[in-house]
């Protein structure tokens, strides 16, 4: 029944991550395919978020992480071991495959700054070519018409809403090929999280988004394919036709929980 | 009987906060009282013409302006060691080292940060000695020797500031760096640092306060009661709290005497207020995190 | 939209490295310097040992026209000076930081608060300043204590320096075991003194301790203080109404008078004395803060 994956975005092959000698993740494997929107839920401690974080490295970031198995991600047309010795280097990295967090992690700076900074830093855009780039990034999360007048406020200032887009348009300025998103929605209030939603929805086209889900109605919404992750395994795959027969998702739900 | 000691416990708490506020204030207005009245244009200039005086055109023989001046160099010559020094180690520990090397290095700032100022003023005098018997016969306290001395004693701070206020960023805004494809250096520069500048700031006036005040080590290290205006690196000069400690002992006239308690006013006044703004930057910068 | 390459990967991470590189080097200045300290002040008492006058520093006269130049009065008297200062300080500070912990009104805590950080702000020659013209007069003539330039004089204003360092350090201890446990008292509706006699004090035993021995590590070293107001007698301190001299403020008067070979090096064996000590006193410190450290760690687990 299954579709034949020909072009693959992100395969991942018997990944293993241990923290100080603790198995988070065990032997998951799984294929994300472009354009579509791939989710992952699970009770919290299954793993999730180290899942998503092996896609761009970020474990490493945290101390004592062992990473074993292959994660290879199509960069520029090409499948990139990006654990391999001659892996692109990891800021180049985490450029390609961006996150978006929890809790929205704006820089304690203005809104243009948390924009631009990035883009000059790593990008080394300057003058108008910045602008353009920060105006298009901060339209596609539809936040330009917002904050255009006051582009000089502390981001702090902004809706928890506002500044989830924020992060969101910082992470898209910077070109990125894969979208990783770690529960989102989780510290929005009901509209927020619809706006969000529905941004990820029009995104997908052009990005690979994985998303990390609390919550089984919202990954209902918005998965066409779905992953159930328990203690550190894929538990369950489900596809779109799979996800809409309400008995059938309630059934295997069920059984998994 | 529980309760007697527990009241003789208030009690005392009392006594002590009165105790020491009592003293603060005395102290303060014992200062105010004998030396608010000569703070005046002559105190800093004797009978030189303040546009000579500050232009240089004349010395100034009576005032306490080339003692002002002294401890000026003093700080802005040792900040320009200890600073970019402090906050370099201070980045180092907290960013870079491994755990071994945080705890022997870090063990190292601790036992400078511990060494008495007579000790670092020994230190410069040894030097001098070491100096004059090897490489420069010629080689004499001075004002750089002083800076270079004072520079360490008030490394420590520095360091220290630099260090816990980078390690206080919280994971999330840490994390920060490497998602937005930024590499170890640039995050450190242009996010750690930014973030961190208020902490780092208090640090840095806390070791200006601290050179300004100290007066052990430049007493070793260079200080004389009569040098006129600092004339260079390598040669002698006065400082605030050697003029201070000076008058304490040698005051000849009613005149002089008053001049101490002015210029202990003006020492109190200057490093107090740099005490009081690395206070009041440390506590916003606690604050902030507290939010999160 | 077209995405630029950042250009130069290569050259930037070697740019880091050699960053980084120059970061240590900074951070190695700080051993450096300690370590020269050391090596100069041992290279400086070197004839001592050599020449066997060791005996001679460590001997319990100083008369350098009668050719002694033993130091052990100045240690004396810089433990004396240090002991009483802490003991007059300590106390007092202990409970002001009671005070402003839970005992006090709100706004008087701050209050101190300000105050105690403002004395930090203080310069030492000041208070020393003061003293000269506030209390020396009052001891001699209240307590009609000689010239009254004493070990008490000295002491007492040494203890108002000392204060503000024992009550910040203490005061900080306190701030960091204190919010579960003040709550779990006041549940067990303890009052404020009761919570300070019952609680907060046996959670701080070691918080005490260690503001305890940075205070008098800080009485060690200061030189101004008792240079100004301790008589600057060499003899051994018998009486609190004594003149006394002590280690640092021998460095600064032989340095600034003499110039004998020997005194000289009854100066730097003063300083590598007092060096000793205060490295004694902050590994001492570190022994307590790791155990201390440990015992945290083991409870989050």
């Amino acid at each position: 029944m299954e579709k034949v994956v020909t072009n693959p975005a992100i395969v991942v092959e018997e990944l293993c991550v241990e923290f100080s000698g603790k198995t988070v993740l065990e032997n998951v494997s799984l294929t994300i395919l472009p354009a579509e929107l791939h989710v992952i839920i699970g009770p919290s401690g299954s793993g999730k978020s180290t899942l998503l974080r092996a896609i761009n490295r970020l474990n490493e970031f945290f101390p004592n992480c062992r990473t074993s198995g292959l994660v290879r991600i199509r960069l520029d047309g090409h499948l990139v071991d990006i654990y391999a010795r001659d892996a692109p280097p990891l800021p180049e990295l985490r450029r390609r495959v961006a996150m978006v967090f929890q809790t929205p992690a704006v820089l304690p700076f203005s809104i243009e700054k948390n924009m631009t900074m990035p883009l000059k830093v790593t990008l080394g855009l300057r003058g108008g070519e910045l602008r353009e780039r920060m105006e298009w990034a901060l339209r596609q999360v539809g936040l330009w018409d917002e904050v255009e007048a006051r582009l000089l406020d502390e981001a702090t200032t902004l809706s928890g809403g506002q500044q989830q887009r924020l992060c969101l348009a910082r992470a898209l300025a910077l070109g990125p090929q894969v979208l990783l998103v770690d529960e989102p929605t989780a510290s929005l209030d009901f509209r927020a999280t619809e706006t969000i939603e529905q941004l990820l929805v029009d995104l997908k086209d052009r990005y690979t988004i994985i998303a990390v889900s609390h919550s089984l109605s919202q990954a209902r919404r918005l998965a066409d394919r779905l992953w159930v992750l328990r203690e550190g395994r894929v538990m369950q795959q489900m596809n779109r036709r799979q996800l809409q027969d309400a008995a059938l998702f309630q059934e295997i739900i069920d059984n998994i929980f | 009987m529980k309760k007697i000691a527990d009241r003789c416990l208030v009690g005392f708490a009392w006594l002590s906060a009165g105790m020491v506020t009592l003293a603060a204030v005395m102290l303060v207005g014992f200062l105010l009282r004998r030396g608010l009245a000569s703070i005046d244009g002559s105190l800093f200039f004797g009978e030189t013409h303040w546009l000579d005086a500050v232009s240089g055109r004349a010395p100034v023989f009576e005032g306490i302006w080339p003692a002002l001046m002294g401890t000026l160099y003093l700080v802005l010559v040792s900040s320009f060691v200890s600073i970019p020094v402090g906050i370099a180690s201070g980045v180092y520990l907290a960013e870079y080292a491994s755990k071994r090397v945080r705890a022997s290095l870090g063990c190292a700032v601790d036992l400078l940060a511990g060494t008495p100022s007579i000790v670092m003023g020994l230190f410069g005098f040894a030097l001098i000695l070491l100096l004059r018997r090897t490489l420069f016969p010629q080689a004499g306290t001075s004002l750089a020797l002083a800076a270079l001395c004072i520079a360490l004693l008030v490394l420590p701070y520095v360091i220290r500031t630099t260090q816990t206020a980078l390690q206080a960023i919280p994971v999330h805004l840490r994390i920060l760096g490497p998602v937005c494809g930024l590499s170890g250096l640039q995050a450190i520069v242009h996010i750690l640092l930014p973030v961190a500048s208020r902490g780092i700031l208090s640090g840095v006036i806390l070791a200006m306060g601290r050179a300004a005040e100290d007066t052990a080590v430049i007493l070793l290290t260079g200080v004389v009661a009569q040098a006129g205006m600092p004339r260079g690196l390598w040669e002698r000069f006065e400082a605030l709290p050697f003029r201070i400690y000076y008058l304490a002992a040698e005051h000849q006239t009613r005149r002089q005497l008053d001049q101490g308690f002015a210029t202990s006013l003006v020492l109190l006044l200057l490093t107090s207020t740099l005490f009081l703004t690395a206070f009041m930057l440390q506590r916003r910068f606690e604050k902030r995190w507290k939010k999160w | 939209m077209p995405f630029g390459r950042p250009c130069g990967l290569r050259l930037r991470s070697k740019l880091e490295r050699c960053i980084e590189r120059i970061l240590l080097i900074a951070t190695a200045i700080a051993a450096v310097a300690i370590i020269s300290i050391l090596l100069l002040l041992a290279y400086f008492c070197l004839p001592l040992f050599t020449s066997g006058e060791l005996g001679e520093v460590f001997s319990r006269r100083w008369q350098p026209f009668a050719g002694s130049y033993g130091i052990l009065p100045m240690c004396a008297g810089s433990f004396a000076i240090s002991l009483l200062a802490l003991f007059l300080a300590f106390p007092g500070a202990v409970a002001i930081c009671f005070f402003v912990h839970s005992l006090a009104p709100a706004p008087a805590a701050g209050l101190l608060k300000t105050l105690v950080h403002f004395m930090t702000g203080i310069p030492t020659v000041i208070y020393g300043f003061v003293s000269v013209f506030l209390l020396v007069p009052l001891m001699r003539d209240w307590l009609s204590a000689g010239t009254g330039f004493t070990l008490l004089t000295a002491a007492i204003t040494l203890s108002l320096l000392i204060l503000p360092t024992i009550v910040l350090v203490f005061q900080a201890r306190l701030e960091r075991i204190d919010p579960t446990l003040t709550l779990a008292s006041a549940a067990l509706g303890f009052t404020p003194i009761e919570q300070v006699r019952h609680v907060l004090i046996p959670a701080s035993a070691q918080g005490l301790l260690v503001a305890a021995i940075l205070g008098f590590g800080r009485a060690i070293g200061d030189t101004l203080i008792s240079l100004m107001l301790a008589g600057n007698a060499a003899q051994f301190p018998v009486s609190l109404f004594v003149s006394i001299r002590t280690l640092t403020a021998h460095i600064a008067l032989v340095l600034a008078t003499d110039s004998q070979s020997m005194a000289y090096r009854s100066v730097f064996a003063a300083g590598l004395v007092l060096f000793l000590l205060m490295g004694m006193i902050n590994l001492l410190i570190q022994r307590i803060g790791r155990a201390d450290n440990e015992k945290t760690y083991e409870k989050d687990r």
